[in-house]
């Protein structure tokens, strides 16, 4: 099969599986942010104003559940999604080590945006948030997203 | 290859640019509009796209809260069955002492009626206390009874209680004899390893005698002790033959002493009111079957020897 098309169907499967994780069974963030995990993955396919596009609907749609700072999540993964894009031109390559240093270290400046984002209300101790959920989420999030990726064949090396 | 077109790639990035822009400005708008139009686009979006993940949780919180209800409905369900299983036993109680009532009516005023007491201190196994004592009327060696048949015999009487001993007691022993009065025998104790397991063993059957199963037993009249007629329990089984000389055959019964809540103490104060003490407990015998199956060998019948 069209290793694109795999890579599309992933990226277009993720997001769902984290909204299914997260909102249909209730498991929050014992559930890896498989949100960001796909929309990094859709990124280094997609031009950075599509990227951009695809960062903004998929935060949106976080952003439904989101009372005290809604948008947050929009701008954020708007972010998430250019810097994706971007980082074609800045760093190719794809070893397992960059996929997962990728998608953790993706997730990781996704947390740290939203926590500058958010609202005081929202958001909570920066040495906590940033030096510890962070981190542990990017870990999980290139962990889960490492494994969906390799086992659906979405993720293969070229020549490999 | 396509040749190079700068222009056309500067035309892209510039679109792109523009396009990151106005989504980042889109987003930063969201941040800033009036809390009313937040809440709008997030509630249309938890209306449409996002609804299939709500109602996969609602249907798990509702498939959770019908296994909640299911525990629920089962704890009731375990509470109504131990209400009900305690009401089976008052019943049941009810019915023993209708039982015992009916039994002291046809039998007369010889039957004092008592309350059971379990010491349940040890040693005390096989004994039990009962509210009527000498004042009552009360002896020793009168033999206690329920609707069911002989529970034991008195052995310490006080002026308003006595202690006795059911036939579970490894000193209890009974001469009895099949209802027709043709096999006679000495009634012992067999304990089991359990309470629920002691067993009654006729004893001392002639070799050449053989008794059915389902066979009642009575008393036999023939001790100081027990008056004729009181049933005992029923044959079971054959237990152990010494060749040529006796038999031996268990016994299912009449009562369990462990259900023994209120008895009757058979008295000598009051004669009795009944021609056979059999007939009390096996109704169902006619007067003339009575006097057929009643094994007297002088041919009495009738007299109830004390």
């Amino acid at each position: 099969m069209n290793r694109s098309l795999v890579l599309w169907g992933v990226a277009f499967l993720l997001p769902i599986l984290h909204f299914l994780l997260h909102v249909g069974f209730g498991l929050g963030a014992r559930a890896p942010d498989l949100l960001t995990v796909g929309l990094l993955v859709l990124a280094r396919e997609l031009r950075t104003g599509a990227a951009a596009g695809a960062g903004f609907t998929l935060g949106l749609l976080e952003d439904a559940f989101s009372i005290l700072a809604f948008g947050a999540n929009a701008v954020v993964l708007t972010v998430v999604g250019i810097l994706g894009s971007r980082s074609r031109d800045l760093f190719v390559g794809d070893s397992l080590v960059f996929l997962a240093s990728y998608l953790a270290l993706g997730t990781w400046v996704r947390f740290a945006l939203h926590w500058v984002v958010a609202g005081e209300e929202v958001r909570g101790d920066a040495t906590r948030v940033l030096l510890l959920e962070a981190p542990v989420a990017g870990v999980y999030a290139a962990a889960v997203g490492m494994a969906l990726l390799l086992v659906t064949g979405a993720w293969v090396r070229e020549g490999g | 290859m396509p040749p190079f077109d700068s222009d056309r790639l500067n035309a892209q990035r510039r679109v792109d640019i523009v396009l990151s822009l106005a989504f980042l400005a889109l987003a930063g708008l969201l941040l800033i509009i009036p809390v009313e139009a937040q809440q709008q686009i997030s509630s249309s979006l938890r209306g449409s796209v996002l609804a299939p993940f709500i109602w996969t949780q609602d249907l798990l919180r509702q498939t959770r809260v019908r296994a909640a209800e299911i525990d629920e409905l089962q704890l009731q369900l375990d509470s109504t069955l131990a209400v009900v299983s305690s009401q089976r036993t008052l019943l049941e109680e009810n019915l023993r002492l209708r039982a015992l009532l009916d039994l002291r009516e046809r039998g007369g005023a010889a039957f004092r009626s008592a309350s059971v007491v379990r010491p349940g201190t040890h040693g005390s196994e096989s004994m039990f206390l009962l509210d009527v004592g000498g004042e009552d009327g009360v002896r020793v060696n009168q033999p206690v009874v329920m609707a069911e048949g002989l529970v034991g015999v008195i052995r310490e009487v006080g002026p308003n209680s006595s202690l006795a001993m059911d036939w579970t007691h490894p000193d209890f022993r009974v001469s009895a004899m099949t209802l027709d009065g043709e096999t006679y025998g000495i009634v012992e104790t067999a304990r089991g390893a359990f309470r629920e397991e002691d067993r009654l063993l006729l004893n001392g059957v002639p070799y050449h005698t053989s008794i059915a199963a389902g066979v009642p037993v009575v008393t036999s009249g023939r001790g100081t002790v027990y008056p004729r007629g009181i049933l005992v329990g029923t044959v079971l089984e054959l237990a152990e033959t010494e060749a040529g000389w006796r038999r031996s055959y268990w016994l299912e019964p009449a009562v369990r002493p462990q259900r023994a809540t209120h008895v009757l103490v058979l008295t000598d104060d009051e004669p009795l009111e009944v021609e056979s003490l059999e007939l009390l407990w096996i109704p169902e015998l006619s007067p003339e079957e009575d006097e057929g199956n009643s094994g007297d060998p002088d041919g009495a019948g009738g007299e109830v020897p004390l």
